[in-house]
């Protein structure tokens, strides 16, 4: 297992695991979250690729209301 | 056909509407429908997965003829707001940016320095940057100068709902101005929309209002009817005012002349 820091709380994974894993733990369907990772933007077609590693930071963040 | 023209974008509507303080998802979606507004506004959030109702990308997407506008609203920097915006295209897809930084939650006025900043750099990425600044004639010629699709100046502070309390300021950067002008924040009331238009705002850009009035798809629909009807005056051109009276009926004695 490792340990990553998701929207600032800490969140235990499965080591090897993949952006869309994680995307898929947390019940997200990924479409309408972006996904950005030590503050590099994963993109959709790069995120089953994109292995998360001990310590990153991740944050998922959608669109919500706003003026 | 009049329409408001944005970057390579076109738009019959001048209402542009925020998504914020709606009581519900639901309300928010039927006051857009109603507002007729084809460039609504969203902010970036943390995915909360106990809160996953709050996603409006899903129901605003589906919804035709929308252009999403994403702020960079919680940046209270230029490079925030630089990183919020690139997160945002991701999303949105479309290239409009509605810069906005203020980092003091007081009185929520925009930094101009960083707002430029961030402006000058998101132009030149390709970004259709609409910022949200004071009513500031020189802020807002230095804007356009660097590339930016609009300028957003404030009529009053951000939910307060006390008009166009800018209005000189307004009516300066207008005439200057070679970028639409778009009255952002304070409006309380339709009239004050009208009046925004009278003046020559491509448009205005209504959250609060609409969001707590009573009836919000209703609000929605009185200020795209207000919106209309200031920019219709705007165009058939107001009347001069007159420091003195002028009869608009002849003044020629004929009561007393028997």
């Amino acid at each position: 297992m490792i340990t990553i820091e998701l929207n600032g709380q800490q969140q235990p994974l499965p080591a090897d695991s993949a952006v869309s894993d994680l995307l898929a733990i947390i019940g997200s369907d990924g479409k309408s979250v972006a996904v950005v990772v030590n503050e590099q933007i994963i993109r959709p077609d790069n995120r089953s690729a994109h292995l998360l590693h001990e310590g990153d930071k991740v944050e998922l963040l959608i669109f919500a209301g706003g003026g | 056909m009049d329409s408001l023209q944005l970057g390579s974008y076109t738009f019959s509507s001048r209402l542009i509407l925020g998504t914020g303080k709606f009581s519900s998802a639901a309300v928010m979606l039927e006051a857009v429908r109603a507002s007729g507004a084809q460039l609504i506004t969203v902010a970036l959030r943390r995915f909360n997965r106990e809160q996953a109702e709050d996603d409006l990308f899903g129901p605003l997407s589906a919804m035709k003829g929308i252009t999403l506008m994403p702020n960079t609203s919680g940046a209270s920097t230029a490079a925030e707001a630089v990183r919020a915006a690139h997160i945002a295209r991701e999303l949105s897809g479309s290239a409009f940016i509605k810069v906005e930084i203020h980092p003091n939650p007081q009185h929520l006025m925009p930094d101009p320095i960083e707002t430029f900043e961030a402006a000058r750099i998101l132009a030149k990425e390709g970004f259709l940057v609409m910022p949200y600044i004071t009513a500031d004639p020189v802020l807002a010629k230095r804007l356009e100068e660097v590339g930016c699709a609009s300028v957003m100046p404030l009529g009053s502070a951000i939910g307060s709902g006390q008009g166009v309390a800018t209005a000189a300021m307004i009516e300066i950067i207008i005439r200057e101005s070679g970028i639409p002008v778009i009255v952002d924040a304070g409006l309380r009331s339709p009239s004050e929309a009208a009046h925004a238009m009278e003046m020559g705002c491509g448009a205005v850009l209504v959250n609060s209002a609409v969001a707590v009035a009573g009836n919000p798809p209703e609000m929605a629909e009185a200020f795209a009817e207000a919106v209309s009807a200031g920019r219709k005056a705007f165009r058939a051109g107001l009347m001069q005012k007159s420091g003195s009276a002028i009869a608009t009926s002849p003044l020629t004695t004929f009561l007393g002349t028997y």
